[in-house]
């Protein structure tokens, strides 16, 4: 086929550019995660000496574990709220589209301004208890979480709903003949019809989370005593902020990657597994 | 035909994508010629001034000068991000001694250069064997900045619980405590909030606390020691005592205790927050150094008046304060990149030597900049002359003992940001005094 | 109480239910609003109350914050990179998933299967190394930080691009390239007005995530060219200390544009969301 000697044209350019921004980028890291090192040509090979030192950092599990407990508060809370608005928003009723738009607007305010929004608001709340976000872990850790709802819930209703609208009315309206209760029809009808939006929700919701770092840094920016920084400020301030941890800050970054890849893999054999049983 | 408009069309692509790669073909073509330089500012409250001298020098001489200006408590984080490009910084600054340390690899020899030779005092360089590597532009002083109005106003009430009449007969922390404590009492008829301006315990905001005034402690703690300058003694500690811990907590209890803001809201505040504070008048007191003039003065409704501003040493209750002035010296020393291109270098040597020389260049550094310049191409009437500059020049000039910076010597950022997590977890009531000693020993001995 | 009282009941308090939700929803917008006229010594003091005589200033917040930040710059930067960026992304992507589809052998797959790879990659394990590779191409420009968003959105447009591609029918391409068009014809011509619902999808996406992404162009360009994110973030210590009101103001400022388009492309961003949800 004539189209195989157009290489050059037709995958050249995104190849060379990903090469560039990811291949080269990635597989360094790999590598300068073994070594020590300040910029790139001084580096010394030191073996597994940074993951060493990664593991053993209390900031750093300090801040997988906060990034954990974050993400599963998060997840549930997101989902719930967004699959019980979806649920509300295609009973039929009027102006449901009005709605649609006021939820899903925080989307699409990016990390950085939400978290200075966000910010105002809460200490401006706290301030009624002489306080601010930064008093507490706690409060840095639900102020995440409040800002990661309002900015999720409409994202994931939107998928809610298509997922909602593409059940045949007939079948919801067949079990109410059969005389299922409500709870019943939610458990047997629906959850297993949008079971593919309930999937991509939830990946999209964990992923999220577990990457979160722009709200993170300017929502609370790890303080207290970085006791709410997540594992993306933990990495970059374990990079750019100490001399001489630059190795051990790309060690954590590789095991980020890592926990996320895993995570990434459960989630599609779950999808094929699924997939194969329909 | 086919293959030819492939090869054509791939060509055309590649092309596209080189040309996006392509940098300013202007400073391409210079670079050989001229040289550029790169200044990576320190200082965020001058940094539009820096703008208008880098517009100036390339009207003037034709070199192109770009200055970036890094954020408040970011400049390692900013350096190091920027010194790993190829296009890298030609001038940046080091803090002193640890500074030097962390950034050897980059910092050139300056001994030949001019702008070394104008050094008035050749010790305050940063050196290492016969090489100088950092080359201090500013001279600097902090203390207790206090608003003499308010100060006569107190000292004029009939039930005053002191004996002095004057804020100049504040000699130690003694007699500082008992004036504060008063003042507080008597608030309402001062009209001030509290006597001291906010503790800024915001990220980013400690720096008052965490090097200025640990400072002074660290201070006392070398001198039982030895007798050398204690820039050079501390640089030398692998463990601290922190032996006068007490005092460090004397004075900053003092602070907080009498503050204008509640402790659990001072997460919240910042130094700008402070300066406004004592600019509106509802304070009296402020720890701060004579480069926050701007932010007195910046302020829209601002009540105090340049003449009544004056300075007091921190007093922290430690033997022999008696004669104890300001914090004096610089933690800004300006470094070349070894690793630039020697035209680079040059033109970056000419550009710093044409800021302190010329007259030009002098204008700006005494009238915006207004910094008290350590060199002697600096005539005696050439000093800035807003209030806090000449109270520093005066108190110079003093017969007392003004103390050296030795936070210069204390290990690098993150030292400084353990021990101002503990100071922040002990204002809000977290954490005991005993937890911020910990933590203050500790991480020296781990960050060292 | 009748069958029809009852569902009007429902009725009536599921609007009022939605109806708080959604001012809850946009409040923190609307008080950020109101505080951004007032003193930058107030907000912090009362942010909750309306400004008043003595709190009300006037546009002081938005001048100040103008200034110290740029922000017309910065806004200017940010359409740039997302404009080019997003053109580059559809552009070049959707002619490598059609090659990719279209030219089965073992080279091609693999290269899907590094593009998708590449999708769970978190930023920062290439934080370091991208930013120093980049430097050392003079790719640290606003042209230059086109090429990273195209090699670095690739992963997730390949994937969209080939799963649509799948599913068109090889019909009328061959057709085409029977009457005469070389590929390039048949892709511009034929292949790419199909793939414009897929092309919309891929453009809102990637659009969303480069006008916000903040630490690329950070660690990139930031020290010179400043995108909106870039901007907000230094005027929390850039000027040596935090200004309330500034801050405020360029909040404001920073989300007026993205409702505007919003209100405008509604259809388009929520179609193209549930679309990007499906696939990826």
């Amino acid at each position: 086929m004539a189209l195989k000697k157009y290489f050059p044209v037709f995958v050249l350019p995104t190849l060379a550019a990903f090469t560039i921004a990811f291949a080269v980028p990635f597989i360094l890291g790999l590598f300068l995660s073994f070594t020590e090192f300040t910029t790139v040509i001084d580096a010394q090979w030191v073996g597994i000496a940074n993951y060493i030192r990664a593991l053993s950092n209390d900031d750093f599990i300090n801040a997988l574990w906060f990034t954990v407990r974050f993400t599963v508060v998060s997840v549930v809370t997101v989902n719930v709220i967004a699959f019980a608005l979806a649920t509300l928003l295609t009973k039929g009723l009027k102006g449901t589209n009005i709605f649609r738009t006021a939820f899903f607007m925080p989307n699409l305010i990016g990390g950085i301004v939400l978290g200075y929004i966000w910010q105002l608001i809460i200490n401006g709340v706290l301030r009624f208890f002489d306080v601010t976000i930064t008093y507490d872990p706690k409060y840095g850790f639900w102020g995440l979480v409040i800002l990661m709802n309002w900015q999720l819930i409409g994202y994931m209703m939107i998928i809610y709903i298509a997922g909602l609208q593409n059940i045949p009315t007939d079948l919801q309206d067949a079990s109410k003949v059969d005389g299922a209760s409500r709870l019943q029809t939610l458990r047997n009808v629906t959850i297993p019809l949008v079971m593919p939006s309930i999937t991509i929700c939830l990946f999209l919701t964990i992923t999220n989370s577990f990457k979160l770092f722009d709200q993170n840094l300017a929502l609370t920016a790890g303080a207290p005593s970085k006791q709410t920084a997540m594992l993306a400020l933990d990495i970059y301030n374990t990079f750019y902020g100490r001399i001489g941890w630059e190795g051990v800050g790309q060690a954590k970054a590789v095991i980020f990657f890592a926990i996320v890849a895993v995570i990434s893999f459960i989630q599609l054999a779950l999808t094929r597994r699924r997939e194969v049983e329909q | 035909m086919k293959r030819i408009t492939a090869v054509l069309l791939s060509l055309a692509v590649v092309l596209t994508l080189a040309a996006c790669g392509k940098k300013d073909d202007n400073s391409d073509m210079n670079a050989p010629k001229a040289g550029t330089v790169y200044f990576l500012n320190f200082k965020p409250e001058v940094a539009d001034i820096y703008k208008e001298i880098a517009a100036e020098y390339k009207k003037e001489k034709g070199v192109d000068v770009k200055v970036v200006t890094a954020a408040s408590n970011t400049y390692e984080t900013t350096l190091k991000s920027e010194i790993a490009k190829a296009d890298a910084p030609t001038i940046f600054q080091i803090n002193g001694p640890v500074g030097y340390k962390a950034w050897a690899g980059y910092c050139e020899d300056l001994s030949d250069t001019k702008l070394y030779s104008y050094l008035t005092d050749k010790n305050l360089a940063v050196r290492s064997g016969n090489g100088v590597y950092g080359i201090p532009y500013v001279v600097e002083g902090y203390g207790i900045i206090y608003n003499d109005a308010i100060m006569r106003k107190y000292f004029a009430l009939k039930d005053k619980a002191v004996s002095i009449s004057k804020a100049t007969d504040i000699k130690d922390f003694e007699t500082l405590k008992a004036v504060v404590e008063d003042m507080t009492k008597h608030k309402k008829e001062l009209g001030i909030d509290g006597v001291f301006a906010s503790t800024s315990m915001g990220s980013g905001e400690q720096w008052r606390w965490t090097n200025h005034l640990a400072s002074v402690p660290v201070y006392y703690e070398m001198k039982d020691e030895s007798d050398d300058s204690t820039i050079v003694s501390t640089l030398g500690k692998k463990e601290i005592g922190f032996e006068y811990s007490k005092n460090f907590r004397n004075i900053f209890d003092l602070y907080l205790n009498n503050s204008v803001t509640a402790k659990g809201l001072l997460s919240g505040k910042s130094v700008d927050n402070a300066m406004a504070e004592f600019a509106l008048g509802k304070a009296a007191m402020v720890q701060n150094g004579n480069w926050a003039w701007e932010q007195i003065s910046g302020v829209s409704g601002n009540t105090v008046k340049a003449e009544d501003i004056k300075y007091l040493p921190i007093y922290t209750g430690a033997e022999g304060e008696e004669k104890q002035g300001l914090c004096i010296g610089t933690e800004n020393y300006l470094a070349i990149n070894k690793n630039a291109s020697a035209e680079d270098k040059k033109a970056s040597v000419e550009f710093l030597e044409w800021l302190f020389s010329s007259e030009k260049g002098k204008d700006y550094v005494v009238n915006k900049l207004k910094f008290i310049s350590p060199f002697n191409t600096f005539k005696d009437d050439e000093m800035p002359a807003d209030p806090l500059a000449k109270e520093i020049l005066s108190w110079m000039k003093k017969d007392v003992n003004n103390l050296e910076w030795t936070f210069n010597s204390f290990p690098g950022q993150q030292f400084k940001d353990d021990f101002g997590n503990a100071l922040l977890e002990y204002v809000q009531g977290s954490k005991d005094w005993s937890h911020v000693e910990s933590a203050f020993r500790t991480s020296w001995k781990n960050e060292r | 109480m009748s069958a029809k009282e009852k569902t009007m009941l429902i009725r009536t308090l599921l609007y009022i239910i939605l109806t708080v939700l959604a001012v809850a929803f946009l409040s923190p917008v609307f008080i950020v609003f109101l505080n951004s006229f007032k003193g930058k010594l107030f907000i912090s003091e009362s942010p909750f109350s309306l400004p008043d005589k003595d709190t009300f200033a006037g546009l002081e917040n938005y001048f100040s914050g103008l200034e110290k930040t740029g922000f017309f710059s910065a806004f200017g930067w940010s359409v740039f990179i997302t404009v080019f960026s997003v053109i580059a992304i559809v552009l070049f992507t959707s002619m490598t998933a059609w090659y990719i589809v279209r030219v089965k052998n073992r080279f091609t797959k693999a290269l899907y299967y590094i593009f998708v790879f590449s999708m769970i990659v978190p930023f920062q394990m290439v934080m370091f190394t991208m930013t120093k590779t980049a430097g050392e191409l003079g790719l640290d420009t606003p042209w230059g930080i086109v090429v990273i968003y195209l090699g670095f959105g690739a992963g997730l447009a390949v994937f969209m691009f080939c799963g649509f591609l799948k599913s068109v029918p090889l019909e009328i391409e061959e057709a085409a390239m029977i009457d005469g068009c070389n590929p390039v014809q048949t892709f511009f011509m034929v292949v790419f007005p199909v793939l414009k619902p897929t092309a919309i999808t891929v453009a809102i996406l990637n659009a969303m995530w480069i006008w916000n992404d903040y630490l690329l162009p950070y660690l990139l360009i930031g020290s010179e060219y400043k995108t909106i994110p870039v901007a907000v973030q230094y005027l929390r210590g850039g000027y040596g200390s935090v200004d309330m009101g500034a801050l405020m103001a360029m909040l404001v400022l920073s989300v007026i544009p993205i409702i505007v388009f919003y209100l405008f492309c509604q259809k388009y961003i929520i179609k193209g969301i549930v679309a990007g949800a499906v696939k990826g």
